[in-house]
């Protein structure tokens, strides 16, 4: 990445900071009283960004997998910084989450009064494990570049790869092997972790009785593979702007095209099948994506900008990886509005005939737009994932660990 | 015609089968409600019973009184349908919980234990009834002005009401700040406070056309049992399966 695309980023991503903690600073002086949600819509703008998060993971999850478990070369480049990526976006996810709670602090009951039934129980398991798996994973990537920067006189702030290496002032080629038999071993483990991941993350909407979009099986499928094309959209992204590498864009350009497509099929199925179930409330919910006061949420950002687009790009210029990067731009810039129209409209509808008569109040009401607090902390938290991601990028060796691991191989 | 009349208020009855169920074994009783649609005028006196006698914030609502259109013009008709938690037998809410913070009494009362709930609201989704609502710490008083000088100011007004929280479950909650039951889901508990103290629900003492009858529903002698026998008692969405303890008849 260029001095100047760094800079310009990272001014970004301290601005964003610096906007959103106005929000955050409300957000905790008021508490829960400052964000537009009620009772019939619960769940907003946070657990939605929580889902596009959740999405942004799972390419990288893909790459790590087909790197260290399948061994496909051409994505050894990227394999660090792809782990890199799923650490810093699950703790991205864990920190809005975290504030979409009423007591956040009361997590600990997690474990000293578990749920096994929830859904979301299983979730916070599966998500925790994704994130230690990674965290590991990372570390024994880098670990070789650490202890040498930890001895190499000419690295600022040795001391912080010093204590990175845990005392170690060598790498042997016993500590590579070994190093990459661990890698390997939590990749293979990440595999059943990272599917129980997505999958138990779409079964939260999908367990639920009475819900018009979400009950469905199609649900945790549509699910796993919007993931895949959010996330594998994101490692393009970074891919270009970190570690140019027009084969693994290539590559992953013509996976995405067609995960892509497989996605639009399965959302056009869940529509149409829930259409002609024909049943009132469904409908509702389903007409309130099509032709409701946000329509141009699912026609225009969705379809024409998110995925229309796209597809025009990566099918007339799969071996341009400029426009193949923004087809996946476009991609990850809209996959929350695709979240929104999952997570919202489902709960816009009244469970019961003539609730939104019976008690005058904002909090009982169907209709939610996310106010300037929750757009704000939004704003927060992915501006911190940003200044993460450039810092980790700039001073650990995400992008020099990947160099010449074919040779290990 | 006087012999039409009924012989005692149902409000006697159902007191007299309270008191009789407070002395069998907790383990045997099961609590229940049925809602005579047909007696149902309409005046919302249950729900600002319900509102008054748990000191609900703004937004928090335990019993709404539905509206329902019948018919097509110009054989319309309108029926009112009070909805409280429906307590099922079958709850889709308790199983949602991840840190097991509502669950079913043996009495068959669906609670929720404020100091466990993290507020993660999806009892309050995964509920098909839309029986819970969520404490998003408001304040009726928050409009309050606060002058100096002035007798009545925000402070004062709230301080006066809405400040000490209700003694729901029989407890003596802390003044009302960020603490629970703020940021918790919350809902009707058939008013377990008063039942213990020999009380019926507000809800119940509260209707005026006694369209609300409340007590143990496996006594064969209760009003509550009887009317569940009635041909005309149906449940809400009885094709989910949730078996609620909240009856209704036609």
């Amino acid at each position: 990445m260029n001095e100047k695309l760094f800079r310009t980023l990272l001014g970004i991503s301290i601005l964003g900071l610096l906007i959103g903690t106005g929000g955050l600073i409300n957000f905790f002086i008021h508490g829960k009283s400052t964000l537009a949600l009620g009772s019939y819509i619960p769940w907003g703008l946070w657990v939605s960004l929580y889902t596009f998060f959740l999405g942004l993971t799972a390419g990288a999850f893909l790459i790590t997998i087909l790197t260290y478990v399948f061994r496909i070369k051409v994505f050894y480049g990227i394999g660090p910084l792809a782990a890199f990526t799923v650490v810093v976006v699950i703790i991205c996810e864990i920190i809005i989450i975290t504030l979409d709670l009423g007591h956040p602090v009361r997590m600990y009951r997690l474990l000293i009064t578990p749920g096994f039934k929830s859904m979301i129980f299983w979730m916070v398991v599966f998500t925790m494990a994704m994130l230690i798996i990674y965290i590991l994973e990372t570390y024994y990537l880098l670990r070789e570049e650490i202890i040498h920067w930890s001895q190499d006189p000419g690295i600022k702030n040795r001391k912080i790869y010093q204590s990175l290496a845990l005392g170690r002032t060598a790498y042997t080629e016993e500590d590579r092997q070994q190093d990459q038999r661990r890698v390997r071993l939590l990749s293979l483990l990440s595999i059943p972790v990272g599917l129980f991941f997505y999958g138990s993350n779409g079964a939260v909407f999908a367990v639920l009785l009475n819900r018009p979009i979400w009950n469905s099986t199609l649900t945790p499928l549509l699910f796993i593979i919007s993931a895949l094309v959010s996330g594998g959209a994101l490692i393009v992204l970074l891919t270009f702007m970190f570690k140019r590498d027009d084969n693994v864009i290539h590559l992953l350009g013509l996976t995405i095209r067609f995960l892509l497509v497989v996605m639009l099929i399965l959302e056009f199925l869940h529509f149409f099948i829930s259409y002609q179930w024909d049943v009132v409330y469904i409908v509702a919910a389903l007409d309130l994506v099509l032709y409701g006061p946000y329509w141009w949420n699912f026609w225009i950002v969705h379809i024409a900008v998110g995925s229309l687009l796209p597809l025009y790009l990566m099918i007339f210029y799969p071996y341009n990886s400029r426009l193949l990067a923004w087809a996946c731009f476009l991609i990850v810039f809209t996959f929350i509005a695709f979240r929104l129209n999952f997570v919202i409209p489902d709960q816009a509808v009244y469970k019961l005939e003539g609730l939104d008569a019976s008690y005058f109040h904002d909090r009982l009401r169907t209709a939610y737009v996310p106010n300037l607090t929750e757009w704000l902390v939004s704003l927060w938290v992915i501006s911190l994932g940003l200044l993460a991601f450039l810092l980790g990028a700039r001073w650990l060796p995400v992008i020099q660990a990947g160099r010449g691991e074919e040779e290990h191989v | 015609m006087a012999r039409d009349l009924p012989v005692e208020d149902p409000l006697v009855r159902m007191q007299r089968d309270l008191k009789r169920a407070l002395q069998k074994n907790p383990k045997d009783l099961k609590w229940g409600m049925v809602i005579d649609i047909a007696k149902c005028i309409g005046c919302h006196a249950c729900t600002i019973g319900c509102v008054a006698e748990n000191k609900l914030p703004p937004g928090v609502v335990y019993r709404v009184v539905l509206e329902e259109e019948t018919g097509r013009y110009p054989y319309v008709g309108r029926r009112f349908v009070p909805r409280p938690c429906l307590h099922c037998q079958n709850p889709p809410c308790t199983k949602a919980c991840p840190v097991t913070a509502t669950w079913q009494t043996e009495q068959g009362v669906v609670i929720v234990d404020y100091n466990r709930c993290i507020g993660c609201r999806y009892c309050l989704v995964a509920c098909p009834y839309a029986a819970r609502t969520s404490d998003f710490g408001e304040w009726y008083t928050a409009e309050t002005a606060e002058l100096p000088g002035k007798l009545y100011g925000q402070k004062a007004a709230a301080n006066g009401y809405e400040a000490h929280p209700a003694a729901e479950y029989g407890r003596k909650w802390p003044d009302r700040d960020h603490d629970s039951p703020v940021g918790n889901a919350r809902k009707c508990h058939f008013c377990l406070h008063r039942l213990k103290v020999g009380m019926l629900p507000a809800c119940t003492t509260s209707c005026v056309g006694r369209a609300t009858i409340f007590g143990d529903r496996t006594d064969p002698n209760s009003l509550v049992y009887e009317t569940i026998g009635s041909p005309r008692v149906f449940v809400l969405k009885e094709e989910l399966g949730t078996r609620p303890s909240v009856y209704y008849l036609k």
